[in-house]
């Protein structure tokens, strides 16, 4: 034996190569096609709940469960749907909120006992139809906080560069859209109601105080006739928007400018109506570029000044800051993110005037905010006193820029309702798996 | 001596052993080769349900490809207008049919080539050939050319089937409606009779009158309704029937004709301008002149909510009905009619030979769902090494289809 020591050797190995291959071959067994290539039944399953519920139909059926002709025609629908060698298990759970078990198994259907150790299911939330899913947004000021939100909607105005539009059709969308977010929304219907807030009157018992202003009327700006004389009307009426400015800053208002030069004309229909803008409007003056920065004297406390230098520059396609889109997809308001911007403000007026930069809507160009909400901080104050939305894009306005600016500045919350609620909605889960199946 | 029997002993044992290495070598690697192939298939599969997800869930690019006539440059057929697992009815009409025919007609020279999508005697859908979005373009879109080949299939959930029991006093139709694997039972049935009258006077065009009605299937899915009011056994008419069920709804149809060999064709000839050209069937496929020409009546409808068919105007015009004649052969024109929208309906038309009273109905789906078409595209599994398959449930402007997507490996294996 001991001259066939190497072959005996080499039995061994072979003896244990056969045991490997045994042991390899056993584990190696390739799987049944269906499992190597299976249908992929969490897809189908979610797909199929889809097409039941395209008419509503598998939610009605999922809150009458008592409803045999409901259930009987889901079930053969569901069975007429699939393949025939599918099998499912229909199942409805109700969501409870008094503790215990979140889902209650309310009712199921199927066409088997088993459904085998391979299956899939998928999980599609239904809603009950007596139930009315709201979102509910926060309000601006309802912590008693300003609060009130002016749209200057004045019958005796013209306005200027809201081409294709009016005043009041703008009025009307920007009251649709911010409305919900603000305590009291008061249209001023002429310039006698603007009159009586820039005296400090509320006209239906509102906040004063903290109120957002929105200009509709684009590059002009309506005055009452009270102001269509000295000293308002100095200086082709710059004097007015020092005016303007001071109130802003006294009231702590927000004043919108939502497209173009802001405060470049004044219009009242009834005192200018044998003059025009220059350009062929009547009921309208040119101020001119003295507006804006008589404007910001005002909002800053500054001795008037007639001073006519630019602030602006034309700086073409601007498009919006990351803020401001993550804000389009919370209030799901949805402008274009690319604008062309004529009348983009400078930052020089930021040292001029004590004005701060609240919020960017848009990425600045160089030294110039195509869309801009400044803050007036007064030297040596910490307290706001007055702001403004200046958007200086081109004609023609979407006021949808100017409600995204002002729901980013505020930032009111969204409270939906919630999904989950008890008796408010109701879980389906069908469970699907192959005859035959493992 | 000693030294010679270890010699030996060593080459006994060395020659032993190397066979026994190569053998276990070949039988390992069988094993090795049985897991690569397993892992191949595997995941064949899981590009199968990416794949299938990737075209039913994007509406491809453009996104109105299915309906401006224009070659996408991503490939996807979910109806642009909504989400999740619903097609565009357009979009699969534009897809070069795996199954349907060609058809050659040479009066529109230069696109002279059509494809037949679906037919038989009653209804056509003929789209251009080179309006089509061909197989190979798909797998450029798909980024899967020269990796995988697929066949897609959309099939209707629903099979409507109609059948004349009794031709006249009363006229009976049999419908039966099934899904894949069960009987529509006790589903609800809301059905069209569409009556052509044939006109004796030369000068006159055919016309019709629909019958609505709403019926319900029995446990194995069946119903027959009868229309006392038919009493002529050469009597044309169509007749669609609505199946619906719980949000699953299928659509079936059925023509009576007495005028089988001559008859009018409907051809999309442009897609983008939704012109569509009305041919003589003798000029297809350069068949012989016809003995006689056709007068046709031309209507589109749409079906409503409540499932009765609604006449829209044609030709930009207020009148909701063409009529014209056609006649075959070379020098004669062809009339042209531009379809109102791109809503889905079906283009009617009721044709009738000069001096006889022969005549017919023929129906052309706008858009595959209203007359739940089935849909194949693509390649041939058949003679594939391994087809992997997945299966979606889609709707198609509210009819239930089932998406399959059937996926192999072209030229080498592809893992991972």
């Amino acid at each position: 034996m001991a001259k066939l020591i190497r072959t005996i050797e080499v039995l061994f190995v072979i003896i244990i190569f056969s045991g490997a291959l045994i042991g390899v071959s056993y584990f190696t067994v390739l799987p049944s096609p269906r499992q190597v290539s299976p249908i992929n039944l969490n897809r189908l399953s979610l797909t199929t709940l889809e097409m039941l519920d395209s008419d509503y139909d598998l939610s009605r059926a999922a809150f009458e469960t008592d409803n045999l002709t409901l259930w009987g025609g889901l079930q053969v629908a569901l069975s007429a749907s699939l393949p025939p060698n599918i099998l499912y298990n229909l199942t409805v759970y109700d969501v409870n909120d008094n503790g215990g078990l979140l889902y209650s198994n309310v009712t199921s259907i199927s066409n088997t006992d088993s459904l085998g150790a391979g299956s899939d299911a998928s999980m599609y939330t239904v809603a009950s139809s007596n139930v009315t899913f709201n979102v509910v947004p926060q309000k601006i000021g309802d912590n008693g906080n300003g609060g009130t939100l002016y749209i200057l909607n004045c019958s005796d105005s013209n306005g200027w560069w809201i081409t294709g539009y009016t005043a009041q059709s703008l009025a009307q969308d920007l009251y649709n859209m911010l409305s919900p977010y603000f305590v009291n929304t008061i249209m001023v219907q002429n310039t006698s109601q603007l009159a009586q807030i820039l005296s400090g009157n509320s006209l239906q018992g509102e906040n004063l105080q903290n109120a957002v202003v929105i200009n509709t009327f684009g590059e002009a700006v309506p005055i009452p006739t009270a102001y269509c004389t000295a000293p308002y009307s100095n200086n082709g009426y710059s004097y007015y928007s020092y005016f303007l400015g001071q109130k802003v800053n006294a009231y702590n208002w927000t004043w919108c400018s939502i497209v173009g030069y802001p405060f470049y004309y004044v219009s009242n229909t009834v005192a200018f109506s044998s003059l025009q803008n220059n350009w062929g409007i009547y009921g309208m003056q040119m101020t001119g570029q003295s507006g804006s920065r008589a404007f910001f004297e005002g909002l800053d406390g500054q001795t008037y000044v007639n001073d006519a230098t630019s602030v602006i520059s034309d700086v073409g396609v601007v498009t919006f800051t990351t803020q401001a889109n993550n804000f389009c997809n919370y209030y799901g308001i949805y402008p274009s993110s690319y604008q062309t911007s004529s009348r983009a403000l400078t930052n020089s007026i930021l040292q001029s005037y004590h004005l701060n930069i609240a919020f960017n809507i848009f990425n600045p160009v160089g030294t110039y905010n195509p869309g801009t909400i400044y803050n007036h901080v007064a030297t040596g104050a910490t307290n706001v006193t007055g702001s403004l939305l200046a958007l200086g894009l081109t004609r023609t306005p979407d006021v949808r820029v100017t409600a995204l600016s002002l729901l980013s500045y505020y930032q009111p919350r969204l409270y939906p309702s919630e999904y989950t609620a008890a008796g408010t909605s109701r879980e389906v889960v069908l469970q699907l798996g192959l005859a035959g199946g493992t | 001596m000693k030294t010679g029997n270890a010699t030996m002993d060593h080459l006994i044992s060395l020659v032993i052993f190397i066979a026994a290495l190569l053998i276990f070598i070949g039988l390992f690697s069988q094993s090795i080769s049985t897991a690569i192939v397993y892992q191949s298939h595997e995941a064949l599969s899981t590009k199968t349900s990416d794949l299938l997800d990737n075209i039913l869930l994007n509406p491809g690019i453009n996104a109105t490809w299915g309906t401006d006539g224009s070659t996408p440059s991503g490939f996807g057929l979910q109806d642009p207008e909504f989400t999740q697992y619903q097609i565009s009815s357009f979009s699969l009409m534009r897809l070069d049919s795996s199954t349907g025919s060609v058809t050659e007609y040479d009066k529109t020279s230069p696109s002279i080539y059509y494809n037949q999508a679906a037919s038989s005697l009653g209804s056509f859908l003929l789209t251009p050939i080179v309006q089509d979005l061909n197989y190979s373009t798909a797998l450029s879109l798909l980024g899967i050319s020269n990796t995988y080949g697929f066949q897609l299939t959309f099939t209707p959930d629903i099979t409507v089937s109609i059948n004349q029991t009794q031709a006249s006093s009363p006229l009976n139709l049999e419908i039966s409606t099934s899904g894949k694997g069960f009987p529509f039972a006790n589903a609800a049935i809301n059905y069209c009779l569409i009556l052509v009258t044939l006109p004796q006077s030369d000068m006159q065009y055919p016309s019709y009158t629909i019958q609505n009605g709403a019926v319900t299937t029995d446990q194995q899915g069946i119903v027959n309704v009868a229309f006392p009011n038919v009493t002529d056994s050469n009597q044309v008419y169509a007749f669609i029937a609505y199946a619906h069920l719980a949000g699953v709804e299928g659509v079936g149809y059925y023509t009576h004709c007495t005028s089988t060999d001559q008859y009018v064709v409907p051809i999309v000839q442009d897609i983008g301008s939704q012109q569509t050209a009305l041919a003589h069937s003798y000029d297809l496929n350069n068949s012989n002149p016809a003995p006689s020409s056709l007068k046709y009546n031309v209507t589109f409808v749409i079906s409503k909510t409540d499932y009765t068919l609604s006449q829209l105007s044609l030709d930009s015009s207020s009148s909701t009905n063409i009529v014209g004649i056609v006649t075959s052969g070379v020098g004669n024109p062809y009339p042209v009619i531009t379809l109102p929208s791109y809503t889905t309906g079906i283009l009617i038309i009721t044709y009738q030979q000069e001096d006889s009273m022969q005549g017919g109905v023929i129906m052309m789906p706008w858009g595959v769902r209203s007359l739940a078409f089935p849909v194949t595209f693509g390649g041939n599994p058949a003679g594939q090494n391994w087809v992997t398959t997945d299966i979606r449930q889609v709707t198609i402007d509210g009819i239930a289809y089932q998406a399959k997507l059937e996926l192999w490996n072209q030229g080498s294996q592809v893992i991972g």
